[in-house]
């Protein structure tokens, strides 16, 4: 099984390769699950497992920002001198301050943690039918060339009798928001988005899909302005069951 | 021989043989883009080290597999953002000006520009409307949207940007009146901040007639409102 195999790879993993997005590999067991991985994309190195535990360790406070402010200033005023502007003229004096200041918040994802969202009361809802939050709008930063992504997130949960239910759109929408401001790359977010509202409420199943535009591919590089990618996750019986992933995506679709 | 091959290639003109001087302005412009190239090539480590100091001070572990490569692309990236600074309106006319007796109002519409915000070092984007009243001398079409690429691919502010398209199509055509429209999303203020998802900013720039003639304006306007 493929989470057998990952779990495997953990084990042997050095804990340097084992931080992704800044955050270390908690080793997270999901019982009643018989098939892990993200619906679609396939994995691609051993190390990338996304089974992150939900009582992680922040990577950054308040107080680191401000101590890596200025080193990162200075890094944008290389950078302004790097491509020919002067850096001393009335329009570029604080750039490197809000440049750095912009990215931190860009980024501010590494300062939170999905517990403190659960923080929220938790209400014992008797729910058993989709619960469908749409067009979440989410921004996010391209690891790989540092330009926005920015698109549209839609999540469907299906509760199980031990679903504790928080308000799940003010959940939803501030899982997007931890795992978005980060550096990323699409199939992961998602994954992470799915797994961690998993964690969170253990419904009988998640379904998440993000539609988004890159801006590395629209400004830069091959220039295709109208494309937009998708990635899904489906996890439990989104999985397992061809109905309900039937009725998922006539819904995702409307 | 070579006369013949010319003849063939569209490389006469007035007798004489086109391609010899053709081959030399494209040496020359080649030794242009080689230089521009060299350039950027020696600024690149410089660029690559800002951006690893950048990631380690986010908090990034610089050393992970998405993250190996990704100052020298940011770089590269950023070098692309902002190349318009090595291009000017003279190499990019191309000499593409032609007398033409049409004295009626030229528009180009619906250019997508990406540029970036000189204040926060992130992307601003939209379209632009580009509207001129010639003056004996047209310009070729794709010629507007170049002179837009020059000015967009740096680091700017979108008043300014609008008044430089208006004046360098104005210094190179000598027409009757400019007018420029732009209408953009700025991810300054959609991404951080304020945080308004919906929100556009719309500049315009006329110049000569356009400026004078309510007329000619709100011909203009209305035109480029046709299709949106």
């Amino acid at each position: 099984m493929e989470r057998f195999k990952q779990k495997q790879m953990n084990q042997n993993e050095n804990e340097a390769d084992s931080a992704i997005n800044g955050h270390f590999d908690g080793r997270v067991k999901i019982p009643g699950w018989s098939a892990g991985g993200a619906a679609g994309t396939p994995s691609t190195a051993p190390s990338s497992s996304v089974m992150e535990s939900w009582r992680e360790e922040r990577t950054r406070s308040l107080e680191d920002n401000e101590m890596s402010l200025p080193s990162i200033a200075a890094a944008y005023t290389t950078i302004l001198r790097g491509l020919g502007e002067d850096p001393q003229r009335q329009g570029l004096l604080k750039t490197p301050w809000r440049a750095a200041t912009a990215m931190q918040f860009f980024t501010k994802g590494y300062q939170e943690k999905i517990i403190d969202v659960l923080n929220d009361a938790i209400f014992d809802e008797d729910h058993d039918e989709m619960v469908i939050v749409k067009d979440i709008d989410m921004f996010s930063m391209c690891e790989h060339h540092l330009v926005p992504i920015f698109g549209r997130v839609r999540i469907i949960v299906l509760p199980s009798l031990s679903t504790t239910f928080t308000s799940c759109f003010l959940f939803c929408t501030r899982i997007v928001e931890i795992y978005s401001r980060r550096l990323q790359v699409q199939e992961r977010l998602t994954k992470q988005i799915a797994v961690a509202i998993t964690e969170a409420l253990q419904p009988a199943g998640v379904g998440v899909v993000i539609e988004a535009t890159h801006m590395c591919m629209v400004m830069r590089g091959v220039q295709k302005m109208n494309s937009k990618t998708v990635t899904s996750t489906m996890l439990g019986v989104f999985r397992e069951d061809p109905k309900t992933r039937d009725e998922f995506l006539t819904l995702i679709r409307s | 021989m070579e006369y013949q091959k010319a003849a063939e290639l569209n490389g006469l003109c007035n007798g004489k043989i086109l391609t010899v001087d053709s081959k030399k302005v494209a040496v020359q412009h080649k030794n242009e883009i080689s230089r521009k190239e060299a350039e950027d090539e020696s600024r690149l480590p410089a660029l690559e080290a800002a951006y690893t100091t950048i990631l380690r001070g986010l908090g990034e572990n610089t050393d992970r597999q998405g993250l190996l490569k990704t100052p020298l692309r940011a770089a590269k990236a950023m070098q692309f953002l902002a190349k318009g600074y090595h291009e000017t309106i003279y190499d990019v006319l191309n000499d593409a000006i032609f007398d033409e007796d049409h004295e009626d109002l030229v528009i180009v519409k619906d250019i997508d520009m990406f540029s970036l915000c000189e204040h926060y070092l992130v992307p601003f984007f939209g379209k632009v409307h580009i509207g001129y009243l010639p003056s004996k001398k047209v310009v070729g079409l794709s010629k507007l949207a170049r002179i837009v690429e020059i000015y967009s691919r740096r680091l700017q502010v979108q008043e300014r940007l609008t008044k430089q398209i208006a004046m360098a199509i104005s210094e190179a055509l000598q027409p009757v009146g400019v007018a420029v429209v732009i209408e953009a999303a700025h991810m300054c203020m959609v991404m951080r901040g304020v945080q308004k998802i919906n929100s556009r900013t719309v500049t315009s720039a006329m110049l000569g007639v356009f400026r004078e003639d309510p007329k000619a304006r709100e011909e203009f306007l209305a035109l480029t409102k046709g299709a949106q």
